[in-house]
This record gives C-alpha cells, sequence and structure tokens, in this order.
C-alpha cells in the first residue's frame, strides 16, 4: 500500500504538520508504562513495555500486525480485563496512579480514558442519543446539560453542521465516516483525560480519513491522544510522538519528526523504509 | 439434448426437486387440515333447508320433517344383520343421517333413514325451525300464538298465504319482546345479583376471619351486619323484579304441528329465535349466518357445551396465554443473561444448558402432575393457611385455577425462552458492548441499555415460540385449572377485577370435552371442528401479534446486520 513510504522517508517528512523540535524531556507526562508485561494464557504478547505517554499530545503506535500495538492500547483502560485467559503484570500510572491497582474503578478510569474503535460501533440508538448515552450512564439527567454537551461534542467532532437537522433520526442512518466521527464525539462527550484510537480510519474512504485526521489535530488541545495505526503517512501526518513495536517488544519511541527522518534502530530504518511489515 | 443421469444429479436439480416436492407437500397438508375443519366447521351456521317427506320402511310409512347432515352408504351384510330387509343382488345401500330435532317429544334428534325409503321429498316454505334455551331444534308447522293462555292468531294450513304470514307476524313479535326481557333478566342475574352475591361472600369472609382472631370488636360485627342487611335489602327489591320480569316472560306460548301430525304447546320464554329456512332467499341466509357466527362468538355455551357460543373459552384461553407470556418472559430472559453474560462458562453451565434443553422435550402432562402437586397443593394450600383461613375449609388457590395454570404452562415454555435469547444475545456484536463499556458503563449498564434492547427480538421469537406452545397445550390445564364450564369469566367489575384463582374455560379442552364427553355427539361434531378452527385462529392472531412486535423491535436494532 505505501509505494511512495518505500521511495523517500523524506517524503513523509514533509507532510508532517505537527510541531518540529519536539523533546519527550521537555513534556508533561499523562501515561507512564513501566515494565508491563500481558500474556494470552501461556503466550507471551508484550515482553515488558516501558514509555511515558505525553500530555496533550498525539502519540502514534505502528508496527507490523501482530506486534502487539492494539494489546498495548487496550491495556490503557483495562479492555484487556474482558478476555479471559489475559493476565498482566507491571504498573501503569495514569497521573501517578496505578491503574491496576485494585482500589481502582474500571468504570471511573473508562470514563478517564476513552476509546475508539477500528469499526464503528454506534448504539442502536438516535445520534442525540448516542453522544447523550455516557452522561445519562454518569447520572446526568438535566435536559439543559445534556443538550449543551451533545453540541459541544458534536461541535468538537466537527459533525455538527452534517447532523443538527436530524439528531434524533437512527445513528444506523449514517454513512461509516460519520458513524466514525459520532463514536468520536461520543467518546469526547464524558470529556476523558485520555483518547485512545484503536485505528480509527482503517474502515473509512479517503475522505472520511482525512476529516478523522484534521479532528485528532483539533482535539490534541483539549486531550492526549493514543493512535494505533499501521498506515505510516497518517502516523506521520498526525502524531507528535511515534512508538515503534515489533513482536510485542517497544523498538523506539521518540519525536515523529525525528523517528521518520532519522531512526535510531535499523529495525524501524527496514520498517519504515518498506523492507518488512 | 440428453443428459445421463449422473450429470443430472450432479447438476443438483434432483435434490431441488425432492425440497420442492417437500415443501408442495407439507403446504398441500396444512392448507387441506384448515379447510377441512374450517369447511366443516363454518358450514355449522349456515341455515340448511328442511325437508319434508315420507318414509316407508317396510309396510309401514310416517311423514318426516328434518335437515339432511350426512348420507353414507353402508354394506348390505351390515344392515341385514340389523334386521333390515335388503334385496337380493344389492352390495351397498344409501343411508341418510337427519336432523329432526323435537328431543323432548320423539327419541332422538337425529335418525338414520334408508334413502331408498325416502319419497315425495318437498321443502315447504313454512316449515319453521326454532332455537330454544333447552331441548335442541324445534322443526314444525306454526298453528297458534297464545297470551296467557288465549288464542291470539291461529291458522291451520301448511301453505304460505297472507294469513299464515301475519300469524307468523305475530309469533316474531313476542319473540322480539321475550329477547328484550330476557336481556333485563339477565343483567340483574349476573351483574346485579352477582355483585351482591359476590359483597356478601365477602362480609361473611370478613367475619369469619374476625372470629378466627377471636375478636371482640362488637362494631366491627355491628358495621358487618347493617352493610348485610343493606345488600340483603337491595337483594329483595331486585328479587321482586326478577319475579315480575318471570311472569311476564312466561306469558306467551305456541302451537306447532310435528312431523306425526300431533299439535304440541311451547313457551315462548324458551325461544332464542325462530325462522323459516326453505323460504329465505340467500341474502338472507347470509345475514343469518353472520348472526350465528356472532352469537358463536360472543356468546356463553348453552344444553352441555352443544349450543351457544364458546366466547368464556376463547376468553379463557387468550387470558391464559397472556398471563403465561408475562410470567415466562423475565424468568426466562433472567436466566438466559445469567447463563450468557455472568456464569463462568465451564461443565456446569454445558451441564445446565443440556438439562434445558431437555426439559423442553417433557411431556406436558408430567408438567400438569407437577403442577397439581407442588403448585395447587403445596404452594396453594400453604397460600390459604397464610392468607385465607377465613375461607377455609374451601379452597382459594388451594385447588387448580387461571394463576396456576399460567405458572405451570410458564414452567412449560422456559426453556424455550431461555434457548432463544441465549442466542439473541451470543449475537451481539462485541464491538457494541466494548463501545459501551469503554464510555464508563458498568457491564450491568451495558445489558441494559443496549445489550438487552439489541437482544429483544430474539427474545419476542422466544415467546412466539412459547405462545404457540402454551396456547395448544390442554393435558396440563385438565389437572391444573380448566373446567368445561366455568360459571363466571376470570375478569370482571367486582374487585379485584382479575380473579387468579378462578376456574376458567379453554378452546383445546373445549374440543376434548364437545367432542369426546358429550352426550349429543351428533349434535356437537359441528362445533368440534368450529371450535378446533377457532383455536387456531386464536393462535394464529396471537402469533401475529407476537411476531410484529418482533418485526418492528428488528426494525428498530438493526445494527446487528451490519
Amino acid at each position: 500500500m505505501t509505494s511512495e513510504v518505500k521511495t523517500h522517508a523524506i517524503d513523509i517528512a514533509s507532510m508532517q504538520r505537527g510541531e518540529s523540535n519536539l523533546n519527550l524531556a521537555d513534556e508533561q507526562i499523562t501515561l507512564q508504562v513501566k515494565d508491563l508485561r500481558l500474556s494470552y494464557g501461556e503466550k507471551e504478547a508484550l515482553h515488558g513495555i516501558n514509555m511515558d505517554i505525553p500530555k496533550n499530545r498525539v502519540t502514534a503506535f505502528i508496527g507490523p500486525s501482530g506486534c502487539g500495538k492494539s494489546t498495548l492500547l487496550r491495556c490503557f483502560n483495562r479492555m484487556n480485563d474482558l478476555v479471559d485467559s489475559c493476565n498482566i503484570t507491571g504498573q501503569l500510572l495514569l497521573d501517578g496512579d496505578n491503574i491496576y491497582d485494585r482500589t481502582v474503578n474500571v468504570a471511573d478510569l473508562r470514563r478517564r480514558v476513552g476509546m475508539v474503535f477500528q469499526k464503528p460501533n454506534p448504539f442502536p440508538k438516535s445520534i442525540y442519543e448516542n453522544v447523550a448515552y455516557g452522561l445519562r450512564i454518569q447520572g446526568i439527567n438535566k435536559k439543559r446539560v445534556i443538550d449543551e454537551t451533545v453540541e459541544w461534542a458534536l461541535r468538537s467532532a466537527a459533525l455538527w453542521d452534517e447532523v443538527k437537522d436530524r439528531l434524533h433520526e437512527s445513528a444506523l442512518g449514517m454513512s461509516g465516516g460519520q458513524q466514525q466521527r459520532l463514536v468520536i464525539a461520543r467518546t469526547v462527550a464524558v470529556k476523558p483525560e485520555v483518547l485512545l484510537l484503536d485505528e480509527p480510519a482503517s474502515a473509512l474512504d479517503p475522505i472520511s480519513t482525512l476529516k478523522i485526521e484534521e479532528l485528532i489535530h483539533e482535539l490534541k488541545d483539549d486531550f492526549t491522544i493514543v493512535i494505533v495505526t499501521h498506515n505510516m503517512q497518517q502516523a506521520a501526518r498526525v502524531s507528535d510522538y511515534t512508538a515503534f513495536m515489533y513482536m510485542g517488544d517497544l523498538i523506539e519511541f521518540g519525536a515523529t519528526d525525528a523517528l521518520f527522518t532519522k531512526p535510531e534502530k535499523k529495525q524501524t530504518e527496514d520498517y519504515i523504509t518498506g523492507r518488512y511489515g | 439434448m440428453r443428459y445421463s443421469v449422473s450429470e443430472w444429479t450432479k447438476s443438483g436439480s434432483p435434490w431441488v426437486w425432492l425440497n420442492a416436492g417437500a415443501v408442495a407437500i407439507c403446504v398441500i397438508m396444512v392448507v387441506g387440515l384448515l379447510g377441512l375443519i374450517a369447511m366443516r366447521g363454518l358450514a355449522h351456521f349456515w341455515p340448511a333447508d328442511v325437508m319434508q317427506a315420507t318414509y316407508t320402511q317396510g309396510d309401514q310409512s310416517r311423514r318426516i320433517m328434518g335437515e339432511l347432515v350426512q348420507q353414507e352408504m353402508v354394506p348390505a351384510e351390515q344392515l341385514r344383520g340389523a334386521g333390515i330387509q335388503v334385496p337380493d343382488g344389492v352390495e351397498e345401500m344409501r343411508r341418510d343421517l337427519l336432523k329432526v330435532g323435537n328431543r323432548d317429544f320423539s327419541s332422538a334428534d337425529f335418525v338414520w333413514a334408508m334413502d331408498q325409503g325416502i319419497s315425495d321429498k318437498t321443502l315447504p316454505e313454512m316449515i319453521m325451525v326454532a332455537e330454544r334455551l333447552e331441548w335442541g331444534n324445534f322443526y314444525g308447522y306454526l298453528r297458534e300464538v297464545r297470551e296467557s293462555g288465549e288464542t291470539v292468531a291461529r291458522h291451520d294450513g301448511h301453505a304460505k298465504s297472507p294469513e299464515y304470514l301475519a300469524v307468523w307476524d305475530e309469533f316474531q313479535r313476542r319473540i322480539d319482546r321475550v329477547l328484550e326481557i330476557r336481556d333485563q333478566i339477565l343483567t340483574i342475574e349476573k351483574h346485579e345479583i352477582g355483585s351482591i352475591n359476590y359483597e356478601l361472600e365477602r362480609l361473611r369472609l370478613e367475619e369469619r376471619s374476625l372470629e378466627l382472631e377471636q375478636s371482640t370488636d362488637a362494631e366491627a360485627y355491628a358495621e358487618i351486619e347493617a352493610r348485610r342487611a343493606e345488600l340483603n335489602a337491595d337483594y329483595e327489591v331486585l328479587q321482586q323484579d326478577l319475579i315480575d320480569l318471570y311472569t311476564k316472560i312466561n306469558r306467551d306460548s305456541f302451537t306447532a304441528e310435528i312431523a306425526d301430525g300431533r299439535e304440541v304447546e311451547i313457551d315462548i320464554a324458551k325461544v332464542v329465535r325462530a325462522f323459516l329456512p326453505n323460504k329465505m332467499g340467500t341474502g338472507e341466509k347470509m345475514a343469518h349466518y353472520g348472526v350465528k357466527l356472532w352469537e358463536f362468538l360472543s356468546d356463553e355455551p348453552r344444553e352441555a357445551n352443544t349450543e351457544g357460543g364458546i366466547f368464556p373459552a376463547i376468553f379463557g384461553t387468550v387470558m391464559m396465554v397472556i398471563l403465561m407470556s408475562v410470567l415466562v418472559t423475565p424468568f426466562g430472559v433472567i436466566a438466559a443473561v445469567y447463563l450468557r453474560e455472568y456464569a463462568t462458562q465451564g461443565f456446569i453451565t454445558r451441564l445446565i444448558r443440556i438439562a434445558v434443553n431437555n426439559l423442553a422435550g417433557v411431556p406436558s402432562i408430567v408438567y400438569g402432575v407437577f403442577g397439581l402437586g407442588f403448585f395447587v397443593y403445596f404452594l396453594g394450600g400453604s397460600i390459604d393457611d397464610l392468607f385465607f383461613p377465613e375461607a377455609k375449609p374451601a379452597p382459594t388457590f388451594g385447588t387448580g385455577g387461571l394463576m396456576w395454570a399460567s405458572i405451570t404452562l410458564a414452567l412449560l415454555t422456559v426453556p424455550v425462552v431461555i434457548v432463544a435469547t441465549e442466542e439473541g444475545l451470543a449475537r451481539i456484536p462485541r464491538s457494541v458492548r466494548e463501545g459501551s463499556l469503554a464510555l464508563g458503563a458498568t457491564k450491568f449498564e451495558t445489558l441494559m441499555k443496549v445489550v438487552l434492547p439489541m437482544a429483544s427480538p430474539a427474545m419476542m421469537t422466544g415467546v412466539i415460540l412459547a405462545i404457540a406452545r402454551a396456547a395448544g397445550e390442554v393435558a396440563p390445564l385438565m389437572l391444573v385449572g380448566v373446567v368445561k364450564l366455568a360459571p363466571s369469566l376470570p375478569l370482571d367489575g367486582n374487585y379485584p377485577f382479575l380473579h387468579l384463582d378462578q376456574k376458567f374455560m379453554h378452546l383445546g379442552f373445549h374440543i376434548y370435552d364437545v367432542g369426546f364427553q358429550s352426550p349429543n355427539v351428533e349434535a356437537a361434531r359441528p362445533l368440534v371442528y368450529a371450535t378446533a378452527f377457532l383455536l387456531v385462529v386464536v393462535i394464529a392472531l396471537l402469533n401475529f401479534s407476537a411476531i410484529a412486535i418482533r418485526n418492528h423491535l428488528r426494525e428498530k436494532y438493526k445494527a446487528l446486520e451490519m
């Protein structure tokens, strides 16, 4: 898919529109991963990951299929808890508190760390109710508050103008791209600190993909964003920092600019120049 | 072009033919079955012509009047055995079944007659059919209308004439008057006196419970006594009204000439309707048919269930099925949700699933026995001891009733709902659940707000299957609350309106009762078909409404097809 990528890494760098001269050391850290190991039954999928995710930045995870990037992302809001055979050791600190601590309320954690999935998964309700869902779960029932939040969330997801006249129609009648932005609006509506995006544009057409990418750019002022993608151009376009993973290990992590132009590791270079993956 | 057999087999067409053939046979059988019961059942309400003829048997001949019901060929051997003379060389003879009615004047209302012996068949226009409250139909020529024993109008001929029609009109007017009075009597007896009796019974129970508590509250006793006196006074008034109405209704009578030439007298008070079938045009017959069909659907049964309507049975069936659905749905859904969503999947859940599936295969009479032993005797008996000691020794819930029947059937059908719901839950995409969980919803909130609504079409499928099974069940009901004739509907105007402890009538049991327990088999046969057809229609209607609800839900939650 990435014939351009194969030719010149430089092209990618020129497409990037994140700030240059970023340095991880200067950033405020939201999420800290400390020696995180995860296994499904006997098979270990993550072999001791260490990384810091900076606040109000977009961090992209790239890597070949099965490298564990989605698994790692799902650790951030404990979605892996749903898998029976999953076993996790190590620490994952959100603003300094271990989210795998026994006292942590998982529902509260997921309210702070929202997630958007690969395939749009709107609920079979109206557009309005989809966005209001998270608020209603929190026990917010004041119509005025919900109305305002729904509008704000839909505006944040750049969807308001398209749907403001049909808020009470079923969300299932929207196009795939609109549905995905609706899901983002729904996640944004509960005002999380961190937004996890698991290949959010992989099921969408190029125009919709572009809109999602623009949206990510808008949202990073308010949220810490972590995005998993196997489209390297996309990673280069939207992210400030990029982590390259391979076979359950974090190979390289740094400013996107630097990683794509001057990768430190041979494996990274091979991957972004299309030699494997 | 020629194909070899092996090519033909390979092409798949024999299997298509086989499948199509199987489907065609199924459709033909279903349509045939429905057609048969519909035809036999619905034809019953059509006013048949009444034939008058001379019947010669040996050297005796007599006049007969009646409706031709059925004809059959009988082997000569059998007839000779029965002592009937059959000419040599004849293999079979035609035999007619005639409905001659007049059960109170002749021995039987249905007679078999050899077709050969019937001669001079005519359809006289003035032969009258009168449906009566007792003794079945009456066939004859109207002769005289009497008021308090005095002749008001009389005509002696057999042919249609203006004078005869004038007598007939007089007769019709008096029937209308009787019907009006009977309506008033029914209102008083059923509703007004009925509710007074109900109140009196409640007072008796109240008093009895005071006695059981060994209360010495003189005021309470006095109050009960006062209310009782009041009710008794009301009752006296109504009783007087009733006596007056009965005197009025019994004023008129009529006489008629029956087949053997006798002239008999009958009270008009006993007549439901009288008509001249041979004189009726097609339009009149259709109107008559409509009236009869409506009577069948909306009236109460008469004459050991062989006449009148079956409304209580329709009502009982629908009521029981609705109650059953209301009970079975929450239980089935909760069990399925636990099994699928919360229980740790393993050996025990597998065992439970197998048990649930097998439960669906247990013969229904076994559930009936269980319902009788556990629900009626054990639970019902305990409820009576605890809450209705004043009514004892008469049982309140300690005997079969609407509630126990519904619960027994709910138990019978709960496996179907569990299985269907489980399948529905399994089909909800993981991504939708994750979407909800990722927004900070707990598992329970996800279930309630997203998963269960999306699985609701599957639940409705379960309920539809449950209804289909429960509505047709008869065997277990015979043990836990169905009766052949219930004195009142389980839903009425007396507090608490829905009487769960009451026995009720059911279409399925009604078919059995009318068809096999009736003293008058010939009269009951068409009703068996009509009732069977109605049962099918009722079940179909119940199912269609459930299917309509399901389709509506499906439309709403069609995310599953994504």
